[in-house]
């Protein structure tokens, strides 16, 4: 197999053996290369170990039952393994999720669980537990004209920037319908499952963007917004908590490195809790609360 | 090595796993005060989300129902293998099998369950109040054996879908499996008898804990102490509907909601397993 696409996403080079439709096609020297392949069947020497997942302090290796095995190395290499056809979008889903997590941290940079949209100059990172409205409330921000950075994983690099991801959204079905969006010509994530991929190429931020507030969304069980700035250990302890798979990182050696790094950014930003009515949950209404209550301008 | 480390507090909602799980929160730490309802010692309910994407490494948003099912007994097994304790794990799913005859919650590393019952007339009035539903709608899901949490599929619920089944589908699911001992405490007796049904539980447990420090975890673990909690602290189990969820806790408050037709739809749906547990007489009369 000689053909190769090149791509750029998270500010990285990255060329594939296969199509990666949901990346902005690139070129240049890559800094990734992804091929199809054998993966090993264990890691030696591991110091993280999942239930689907091995790591060590530079290799990774997870299983996704039916769909594929993956294996990255060195934060350079990705080798996927699987008995289907094609990469299709399921084998897709996960390499654009898990295990481009796990790269990121072999990497050193700091993979957010959370969407980044774009305010004035810089970026705010709207992170929380899955299920909180992070894709759901970025999509909103959109809808009102901010530029988008990333959904799902939002990378901060080593000059403390955010680093565009690639122009596309995974939202439910509910979701969908609160937003008045059409999911006639979209396409589903999975067979089983009502989420669908929304394209937003027309309002994706292509350069990195200087981190400046990161927002922690919680449920409440009482009416009402609020929100508290963080300080201290909770900030620490915030941040940390909200890394995409914080668990792969590879062994404690490798987590000093990342406490490091989390360290050098915690002082160049804001981090808020804001807390919501755990339902209904009134996604453009919560959007304009925090666009009013933090002064957030386009 | 497989570690028989955990405890799965089992019950049909609104049946009395908080209390417990304050007791013994109170039993295990001893602390002077109190301890917090927002702090206690069981520490993620086992339809968790975060826990299953962390454990996993996978988005649980991600995977079907059946896919999630399947590592679901995994990620118990990884906790459990982590724990140099014993690990307490409430749940509200009930008792079933997988593929292979694999139960959901794997025996190789249960100590027991500890299944808390509570008359279905009183579980009604309270889940009705709770999910602020009215008590009709609630009745058909006492009534539904497919009745589940979470089980939506066009939309991402906070926690993983759980299938709970009829009241009585529930109480047989967990009581008459023969893989891991089980221990029946009904929530009427944890009233009426308070002593000598929290020992019965601790010795089950195997925790070794004498007459006087029990008293001492049933007397901080008062309704009053945890209602007086909620209302300056809020609980964070709380549904947002309901105004409080240490509501009044109470035996036959149900006489104050249901009319005669309510009661009989769920009495002669559930005769036998209520006769079975002591809420009817053999002559169908309720006991409670």
């Amino acid at each position: 197999m000689n053909q190769h696409f090149t791509y750029k996403a998270f500010g990285l080079i990255i060329r594939s053996q296969f199509e990666i439709p949901e990346f902005i096609v690139s070129e240049g020297v890559p800094d990734v290369e992804i091929k199809i392949g054998t993966v090993p069947d264990q890691l030696i020497r591991v110091t993280r170990k999942g239930v689907k997942f091995q790591a060590t302090k530079n290799e990774f290796l997870i299983d996704v039952d039916n769909v594929a095995k993956y294996y990255v190395k060195n934060g350079c290499e990705i080798i996927i393994e699987t008995n289907r056809d094609n990469v299709d979008k399921e084998v897709r889903l996960f390499l654009l999720g898990s295990v481009f997590g796990a790269l990121f941290l072999q990497r050193g940079l700091i993979p957010i669980h959370g969407s980044a949209i774009k305010f004035g100059n810089s970026a705010c990172i709207f992170s929380g537990i899955s299920g909180v409205g992070k894709s759901s409330l970025a999509a909103s921000f959109i809808k009102k004209g901010f530029p988008f950075l990333a959904d799902d994983i939002s990378v901060i690099d080593n000059n403390m920037h955010v680093v565009p991801g690639f122009p596309n959204i995974k939202l439910w079905k509910d979701v969908l319908d609160k937003l008045d969006i059409n999911d006639e010509n979209l396409n589903e994530i999975r067979p089983e499952i009502k989420k669908y991929h929304l394209p937003v190429d027309t309002f994706f931020s292509k350069e990195p963007l200087l981190i400046d507030t990161f927002f922690i969304i919680n449920p409440k069980n009482t009416p009402g917004y609020e929100y508290e700035e963080l300080t201290g250990l909770q900030k620490f302890n915030a941040v940390k908590s909200n890394t995409y798979r914080y668990r792969f990182v590879g062994g404690l050696e490798k987590q000093l490195d990342h406490f490091q790094v989390l360290n050098k950014l915690l002082p160049t930003i804001k981090v808020y809790r804001i807390s919501r009515p755990q339902s209904p949950i009134m996604i453009d209404e919560f959007a304009q609360y925090i666009i009013d209550t933090f002064k957030l301008n386009g | 090595m497989v570690k028989k480390n955990v405890i799965w507090l089992a019950s049909y909602p609104k049946s009395g796993n908080t209390w417990f799980r304050v007791f013994l929160t109170n039993l295990l730490y001893e602390t002077i005060d109190p301890a917090n309802i927002n702090d206690l010692a069981e520490a993620s309910i086992s339809s968790s989300r975060k826990v299953f994407d962390d454990y996993t490494g996978l988005s649980s948003s991600d995977l079907s129902f059946d896919e999630i099912d399947k590592l679901r007994p995994e990620v118990y097994k990884l906790q459990s293998n982590e724990s140099n304790e014993l690990l307490f794990k409430k749940v509200h799913d009930k008792f079933y099998l997988l593929d292979e005859n694999k139960p959901l919650f794997p025996p190789e590393i249960s100590l027991g369950v500890i299944y808390l019952i509570r008359n279905p007339l009183d579980v009604l009035v309270s889940f009705a109040y709770h999910s602020a539903k009215p008590v009709d709608k609630m009745i058909s899901s006492l009534n539904n054996p497919h009745f589940a949490f979470c089980d939506k599929n066009d939309k991402l619920q906070n926690q993983l879908r759980q299938i709970i089944g009829s009241w009585s589908d529930h109480v047989q699911s967990w009581t008459e499996q023969k893989q891991i001992p089980v221990l029946v405490i009904r929530y009427e007796d944890m009233i009426l008898d308070t002593f000598e049904t929290f020992k019965k539980a601790v010795l089950f447990l195997k925790i070794e804990k004498n007459d006087e420090q029990i008293k001492k975890a049933i007397h901080k673990s008062d309704f009053k102490i945890l209602s007086e909690q909620e209302k300056e602290q809020g609980f964070k189990e709380k549904m947002i509907k309901s105004k409080y969820f240490f509501r009044k806790g109470k035996i036959g408050d149900w006489e104050n909601y249901l009319d005669e037709k309510m009661k009989n739809e769920i009495v002669e749906n559930h005769k036998d397993i209520m006769i079975k547990f002591g809420y009817l007489d053999s002559n169908s009369h309720l006991i409670f």
